[in-house]
């Protein structure tokens, strides 16, 4: 099967909004029940894929049992670089965390069509994300069972937590976007795990389904209540998804060291944020796409439409990036200028140039609808995106605390075998969960994909005045629909 | 519970059911779709779900206690620094704003729960497989006097099956 689709004739833009344009090869309710419930079999490639991620996740939790004996001077920190892997690769999986609800919540309350077939693979990435990127500040402790004392509780040494530390916001931030994010997850599942329950024949599965599903009946009192509870959650999850790597960028731009001291943190970070979450969504959902067969499902123009996303959040965080060298520039700050200039020549040019390239560069590429039709280019492109957020935030941390405001506390930073075991680790804890849940439940709303759908009529309206013209285009195959 | 349960496959049918029973007063009805359609909530004509009210009420007190937690806590063990003021508001407006959103959150979840009636411990009655697949379901919880009433109606409409249970 071909996997570049003809673009569009000049001049003409696909219309999402109809049943027989959004998903033309899905003809009936039945068939998303039979295709997306026939997902939830295992496979000889999923249990290969299982394997290597508890490998790799089991690699990390040995490398963390032998941080926890040697002490944390078993990582590569050493002053003045204090913040290292860890922190990066916190910011990292928040960040990948945001798209999930972005995908989820905002493009919910804007009715943008393409969310329809990918949200939930990303609402299930941001939860396993922020569950991993809440275990690196654990890691990063000395005394990791000690972490619970950041929660504000009367304890026995009545002693509270600063409230004013941007470590103490983080807390309160992380866990309520892990607390909502799991439960807008868990609400969009119900009428799904319902659908499932109603098809299963194994009677102990069918009894687990039965209590995860709650009872659900689809009656029009519970859809009633549940849409609006939905749409409420969403408007909630909105304004969290900004606030919450706001939070996550105060953590630097709180300090004043050269590099983090700005208020342009919290919008790029939240940019960056978004972008990152967006290429995770492409690393994941495109295998999924071909390995589950729903090419009909997540379609060229869903993919063509989260690339456009993509571009634009790419624009967003080049922009940041320029700016912060101008305001260095602008300043009259010497640090700040010293810092900016060490950033692109100096000892971390070659990570700068990663980020610059894989952020800023490649993904214009998208300005060609040919490549944003191109789900095995997104796939590449996302690849780079995925590496050039990782440096995005090892280019913050890094040059900072090694290139402070004194020649004589200079100094670098090496990574050592322990940071990369659990780098290693954090990925293989994150895909577990992922390939877990894409066997247990359906990687799509079915229920809502329903919902674009025509229902089964007794009289048969002509639908023809929702699809005016100019709409024709071409799915994978080429052929015109 | 006892009553009529009608199995459609067309959306239009059991729409045309309804009105007419609603017209009849044939008893309490409810529908069962695969998924939220408007054509339902004009024919039942329903009030708004009040689902939001709890999202206002819980959602105001979680800011408030977001608020009075850091404030509380800054009173109770007083870090001056700089000069600054003990209970700075503008930092704990983060706090603020994310317990806002945790506790309506999932005050807008546990009233939803609360009015459309789950967890519930069993779906058997006057509800059936299809309904979550691709058959639109009429319920009426009616006596047996009026019962056969209702299966009149939800068979003139074109109802694919129509049973009595209790």
């Amino acid at each position: 099967m071909a996997t570049t689709a003809t673009p569009l004739p000049s001049g003409q833009r696909p219309n999402v909004a109809t049943a027989a344009v959004r998903f033309p090869a899905v003809k009936d309710y039945e068939q998303v029940d039979r295709e997306i419930g026939g997902t939830l079999g295992p496979s000889l490639g999923w249990f290969a894929a299982l394997g290597i991620a508890i490998l790799c996740m089991l690699i990390g939790a040995t490398t963390w049992t032998y941080q926890i004996h040697e002490g944390l001077g078993a990582a590569g920190y050493h002053p003045p670089v204090m913040w290292g892997v860890y922190i990066i690769t916190f910011v990292f999986w928040v960040g990948i965390g945001h798209a999930g609800t972005l995908i989820s919540a905002i493009l919910y309350l804007f009715r943008a069509g393409f969310r329809t077939s990918i949200y939930r693979v990303s609402e299930a990435m941001t939860v396993f994300a922020v569950m991993t990127a809440g275990l690196f500040p654990i890691l990063h402790l000395g005394r990791p069972w000690k972490f619970f004392w950041l929660i504000p509780y009367p304890n026995w040494r009545l002693i509270w937590p600063n409230p004013k530390s941007p470590l103490v916001w983080d807390v309160f931030a992380i866990l309520t976007y892990l607390t909502i994010s799991s439960t807008f997850l868990y609400i969009g599942l119900i009428p799904d795990i319902a659908i499932l329950r109603d098809r299963e024949k194994n009677p102990i599965r069918k009894a687990i389904l039965a209590q995860l599903s709650l009872g659900w009946r689809n009656s029009d009192r519970e859809w009633r209540h549940f849409t609006r509870a939905y749409l409420f959650l969403a408007a909630f999850a909105t304004p969290l998804v900004l606030s919450v790597h706001s939070v996550v960028s105060f953590d630097f731009a709180m300090a004043l060291t050269p590099g983090w001291h700005a208020t342009i943190f919290p919008p790029y970070f939240v940019a960056g944020a978004i972008f990152s979450g967006i290429g995770m969504v492409f690393t994941i959902a495109i295998p999924l796409r071909k390995a589950f067969k729903l090419e009909h499902y997540i379609t060229l123009n869903d993919l063509d439409a989260a690339a456009k996303l993509c571009l634009f959040t790419s624009c967003v965080v080049g922009l940041a990036y320029l700016t912060e060298f101008q305001v260095a520039w602008m300043s009259g700050n010497k640090y700040e200028q010293d810092y900016f200039w060490n950033r692109v020549f100096g000892q971390w040019a070659w990570a700068a140039w990663i980020m610059l390239i894989c952020n800023m560069v490649l993904p214009m590429s998208l300005w060609s609808q040919k490549l944003r039709r191109n789900p095995k280019w997104l796939f590449i492109l996302s690849l780079f995106i995925n590496l050039g957020m990782w440096f995005e935030r090892f280019v913050i941390v890094v040059p900072s605390l090694s290139h402070e405001f004194e020649p004589w506390q200079w100094g670098t930073y090496r990574p050592t075998w322990v940071d990369y075991g659990i780098l290693l680790g954090s990925f293989g804890w994150f895909f577990m969960w992922f390939l877990l849940f894409i066997k247990q439940l359906p990687v799509m709303a079915m229920a809502e994909i329903k919902e674009v759908l025509l229902p089964r009529l007794k009289v048969q309206f002509n639908h023809s005045h929702d699809l005016p013209e100019g709409i024709d285009f071409p799915d994978e195959t080429g052929k015109v629909h | 519970m006892q009553g009529v349960l009608g199995a459609f496959r067309e959306l239009d049918s059991a729409v045309h059911a309804i009105e007419d029973l609603k017209k009849e007063r044939v008893g309490d009805i409810t529908v069962y779709t695969p998924t939220p359609r408007h054509e339902f909530d004009h024919a039942m004509g329903h009030p708004p779900s009040k689902v939001r009210l709890f999202t206002l009420i819980f959602g105001l007190a979680g800011v408030t206690f977001g608020y009075w937690i850091p404030v509380w806590i800054s009173d109770y063990w007083p870090l001056v620094v700089g000069g600054k003021a003990i209970a700075t508001w503008v930092p704990f407006t983060i706090l603020g704003f994310e317990v806002m959103v945790l506790i309506g959150g999932l005050a807008t979840v546990f009233a939803m729960f609360g009015f459309a009636g789950i967890p519930r411990l069993t779906t058997t009655v006057g509800y059936d497989a299809r309904f979550s697949h691709g058959h639109f379901g009429v319920w009426v919880a009616t006596e047996a006097d009026r019962a056969e009433d209702a299966m009149t109606i939800l068979k003139k409409h074109g109802a694919e099956e129509v049973r009595r249970e209790r």
